[in-house]
Formats: structure tokens, C-alpha cells, sequence
């Protein structure tokens, strides 16, 4: 069956010419034309919501993050942030911390830049990247120096440091897992957590 | 109350069922009274109003029948076995089920209240040679309402839902496996929208809602049900101040399509249809956008 055949029959038998709408083609245009008089002084929101890993412990619960604003525009909000239904470890339940994320995305004592705390202060100040991590490396460098135990009392090397300890991400891939792994366990330091324990 | 610690009692944490199929009575029934609650206070309020005389019409045909024959095990073995949804929509709308369906549906609607240009739809169809029903029919279940056909096909359309409904209503939802993204794993038909739900252990499940048959089949959230990309997914809604709007349009800028979505989780009154009518301005907006409009629905034509 031929459809142009068809519509002529129907329009014949309908006696109406082409209108687009269901509501227009159907004696509603007035109600749809008062609805669109309505909405056309708006505006659309734009919206986002994004998956992501929830940062606190290696169970690595999986999120659906809600922002208001265009995100390419570096001008998004986070509304809410929920438990990501669709991932096989949570199936969208999360624990009291990861149920407070948005907080600690919002939080004013949120931690924004490297800070120090001097000997003998009582409060943290900015300090640079630079300086900060020349600092880290400086204590590092002597504090491994002077402690690094290279051989156990039978003599078996052993190239543990063990007056350092390191703490890592839970949420990163498994790239900078692995990098983190190889830099820690390549400087000899023994207490090495790759997450926050619960 | 037990001194023993039971883990499972938090510990449970289910997979949402694949499928939730329709009961015809009760959807026609709920989306009747969704369209009247809504058409309160709308400007849309006359169409939202002959929607629902229309949606009584289709729970009354649906009443009339007896229930249908349960499907042919073989027929379904086979379309699984090839991935294929166990309703062949072509013999669905050839059977004679169908023509007694549209038959009942077009006199049931004949006493609803209606403009002039809806009634001479109406009678058209009624008068239609059974080629051009079938013609109407074969647009319908391709997803498909050709240009100019709007109103007749809000008619046969609304026969084609009761039809499919009651097909997918006998089927077993346990049997039913995913054919494609955005396909129904019942009737292989395109979704109208798709509807975040809070059924407890289950909350945030997305559902994409079947524009024909009306089954219900769970789809992974963010991602685009027109061409099943997760990159480029994002949200458009009414800015009309609120920060938590319930209805939203999911865009896709891969495949540069939109699909409605329903956060019933937060409004538990959101009807599939009923609210995707009565949404009527965000598609406007979105008229003249680079995204079209990847929902099917047959009484929402021109959007």
C-alpha cells in the first residue's frame, strides 16, 4: 500500500489541509498556542549530571554527580550528588560519608592549596607548590638518609625505610595506582596505604 | 527484635528487574487520571482532557476483551534465539484481534467531546477502506506518524497501545531479554521517555517506558537511548528558578537527539504519557535546538 495514496484518501475524506501538530490538526491550536505564548519568555537550564568514584575508601562506590551551569564553561554548581544505581558495587546506596559528599565538595574549610604549618604556630598559611614540595622532598631526602636500613642483622639486604609512612588516593585509576606503587615501594617505605581505610 | 546482628539486613543490595510489563486496566486508569489532574490549571487543559476520554476509551476496550492467548513458546524461543522481542508487530496489527480493537476504540470514541477537525478525523478513519487502516497501522508500529496524518493517527494509535499492551501484559518478564539500547524488549518499539523510579531497593533505577506496548525495561542512566552513547550526555529543563526540576530533556550531542526523563523518585505522581503531553512547553524550547525529539509519541506529533 502506497502511503501517498492513503494520505490523499484520509485528507480527501478529512476535507483539512496539512497541519503539523497533533493538537493543531485536531482543533486544539488555541490551547497550544496559549502554552507556547506561555513558555517562550523562558529559558532552558542547562543541566548535568556526571558519574564519578566516590574519593573515601577502595570500595570505590560509584556516584552520579548533579551540577547546574555549563561545565564546559567552568560555570557549574553541584546540586546534589547521589549513589550511581547502575554500578555493580553500591547499586546506588552509599554509607553516611559518601551520602555527605556534596558538603565536602562545598565545604568553606575545604582543603584549596598547599598549606604549612610552621614549628611552634598554631595555624596553617598558604605556601607555594614550589616551596611546599621542596620542603616535602628536603625532609624526605633526610629523614631517608638518615634511616634507610639497607641490610637485617643477618646481613640480608633488606632496603626498608621505615620512620616514613605514605597515604594515597582511593579513587585514582589504576595507572596512577601503579605509579604511586612503583615511587613508594622504589624509595623502600614499608607503611604504604593506596586508599583511607574505613 | 533479635540480640543477633543480621548483616543482611543492610547488606542486601538488588539488581532492578529487567522488566516491568503493563496491566492495560489499570494504566489506561492511572493515565486518565494523571491527564484530568494535570489538565487542571493548564493551558493545555481542553487537549489533556480529550487525551483522558480517550485513554477511558482504550481501558474500555480493553475491559471488553477477553485475555488474550498466551504466546506460542516456540515463536518466542525462536526470536530469542536471534534477539528479536517475542511481539512481531507486523502480525499484530494484521490480526483480527486488532481490527476488532480499532473497530471498538473508534465507536467507544465517538461520544467523547471533540473539536470539529478531531471528529472528522475520527470519522474518516471509521469510513477508511481496511488498506488505509493497515497503511496507517504499518506507519504506526515503524514509529512513524507521516506528515499531515497527526490526527487520524492519535486514533489508530491510541487502538495500536491497547493492543500492544494487552500482547505484552501475557508475556513473561523473566523471559525477556535486552535486544538493544532504546528497543523494547517486548515489542521492539521506540520509548516515549524514560522514568527514574524509587521502588525501595531498587531506588534511581532508570526505565525506559514504551510508546506502544508500555512495558517498561530497566536502561543504564546517562546514557543516550537513541544511540546508546555515555559521551556528550547532558540535561535541559524549563529554567523556571527551581533547582531540582522533575522533568528534564536528556540530550545527546553525539547522535544530537533528546529524550524526555522522569525523576518519579522525587514526584511520584509522573506518568509516562500523561506528563510528557502536558510538557508540551519544553519541547518548544527545544524546537529550536540543535537536538531533536527522540521520543515516539503519537499524540504529541509536530514536536
Amino acid at each position: 500500500m502506497n502511503i501517498d495514496l492513503s494520505r490523499r484518501g484520509f485528507l480527501k475524506l478529512a476535507g483539512a489541509g496539512v497541519v503539523a501538530t497533533s493538537l493543531g490538526s485536531m482543533g486544539f491550536g488555541e490551547a497550544e498556542a496559549q502554552e507556547l505564548a506561555q513558555i517562550r519568555p523562558y529559558k532552558l537550564a542547562t543541566l548535568n549530571e556526571t558519574r564519578n568514584t566516590c574519593p573515601y575508601c577502595s570500595v570505590a562506590c560509584g556516584i552520579i554527580m548533579y551540577t547546574k551551569g555549563d561545565v564546559h564553561q567552568g560555570q557549574a554548581d553541584l546540586i546534589h550528588v547521589e549513589g550511581d544505581v547502575d554500578h555493580p558495587t553500591n547499586r546506588g546506596t552509599l554509607c553516611p560519608k559518601g551520602s555527605a559528599l556534596k558538603d565536602f565538595v562545598t565545604s568553606d574549610t575545604r582543603l584549596t592549596e598547599p598549606k604549612i604549618r610552621r614549628p611552634g604556630s598554631d595555624s596553617f598559611e598558604p605556601i607555594s607548590w614550589e616551596d611546599a614540595l621542596d620542603r616535602i622532598a628536603r625532609a624526605i631526602k633526610d629523614d631517608r638518609d638518615e634511616n634507610m636500613v639497607q641490610f637485617n642483622e643477618a646481613g640480608v639486604p633488606v632496603n626498608r625505610w621505615t620512620t616514613a609512612g605514605f597515604l594515597a588516593a582511593s579513587a585514582t585509576t589504576n595507572e596512577t595506582a601503579w605509579a604511586t606503587f612503583k615511587v613508594v615501594k622504589g624509595m623502600g617505605i614499608a607503611g604504604f596505604d593506596n586508599q583511607a581505610r574505613v | 527484635m533479635s540480640l543477633t546482628p543480621d548483616p543482611s539486613v543492610i547488606g542486601g543490595v538488588a539488581t532492578p528487574q529487567f522488566a516491568r510489563l503493563p496491566d492495560p486496566r489499570e494504566l489506561f486508569q492511572r493515565r486518565a487520571a494523571r491527564l484530568r489532574h494535570l489538565a487542571q490549571g493548564s493551558n493545555l487543559g481542553p487537549y489533556l482532557r480529550f487525551i483522558a476520554d480517550l485513554c477511558d476509551a482504550q481501558g474500555r476496550v480493553a475491559a471488553s476483551l477477553q485475555a488474550p492467548a498466551p504466546p506460542d513458546p516456540a515463536v518466542i524461543e525462536r526470536n530469542r534465539s536471534c534477539r528479536m522481542p517475542p511481539i512481531d508487530r507486523a502480525a499484530l496489527i494484521a490480526s483480527d484481534e486488532m481490527g476488532r480493537i480499532l473497530d471498538g476504540l473508534l465507536t467507544e470514541a465517538e461520544g467523547i467531546e471533540m473539536p470539529a477537525p478531531a471528529r472528522a478525523a475520527l470519522q474518516s478513519l471509521r469510513e477508511a477502506p481496511a488498506a488505509d487502516r493497515q497503511a496507517l497501522l504499518a506507519e504506526l508500529v515503524a514509529d512513524r506518524v507521516p506528515d499531515g496524518f497527526a490526527a487520524p493517527a492519535a486514533f489508530a494509535a491510541a487502538a495500536l497501545q491497547v493492543a500492544g499492551a494487552r500482547a505484552a501484559q501475557v508475556l513473561d518478564a523473566g523471559q525477556l531479554v535486552p535486544i538493544r539500547v532504546g528497543t523494547c524488549p517486548s515489542c521492539g518499539g521506540r520509548p516515549g521517555a524514560s522514568m527514574v523510579t524509587a521502588t525501595q531497593h531498587q531506588e534511581g533505577a532508570r526505565y525506559a517506558c514504551c510508546a506502544t506496548c508500555a512495558t517498561q525495561w530497566n536502561e543504564v542512566r546517562l546514557k543516550c537511548l537513541c544511540c546508546g552513547s555515555t559521551k556528550g550526555i547532558g540535561y535541559r529543563a524549563v529554567d523556571d528558578g527551581s533547582t531540582d526540576p522533575v522533568i528534564k530533556a536528556e540530550v545527546c550531542d553525539e547522535c544530537h537527539s533528546w529524550v524526555k526523563i522522569f525523576y518519579q523518585n522525587r514526584d511520584t505522581a509522573l506518568e509516562a504519557v500523561a506528563d510528557d503531553i502536558a510538557s508540551l512547553g519544553l519541547d518548544a524550547l527545544l524546537r529550536d535546538s540543535q537536538w531533536r525529539r527522540g521520543g515516539f509519541n503519537p499524540f504529541l506529533i509536530g514536536y
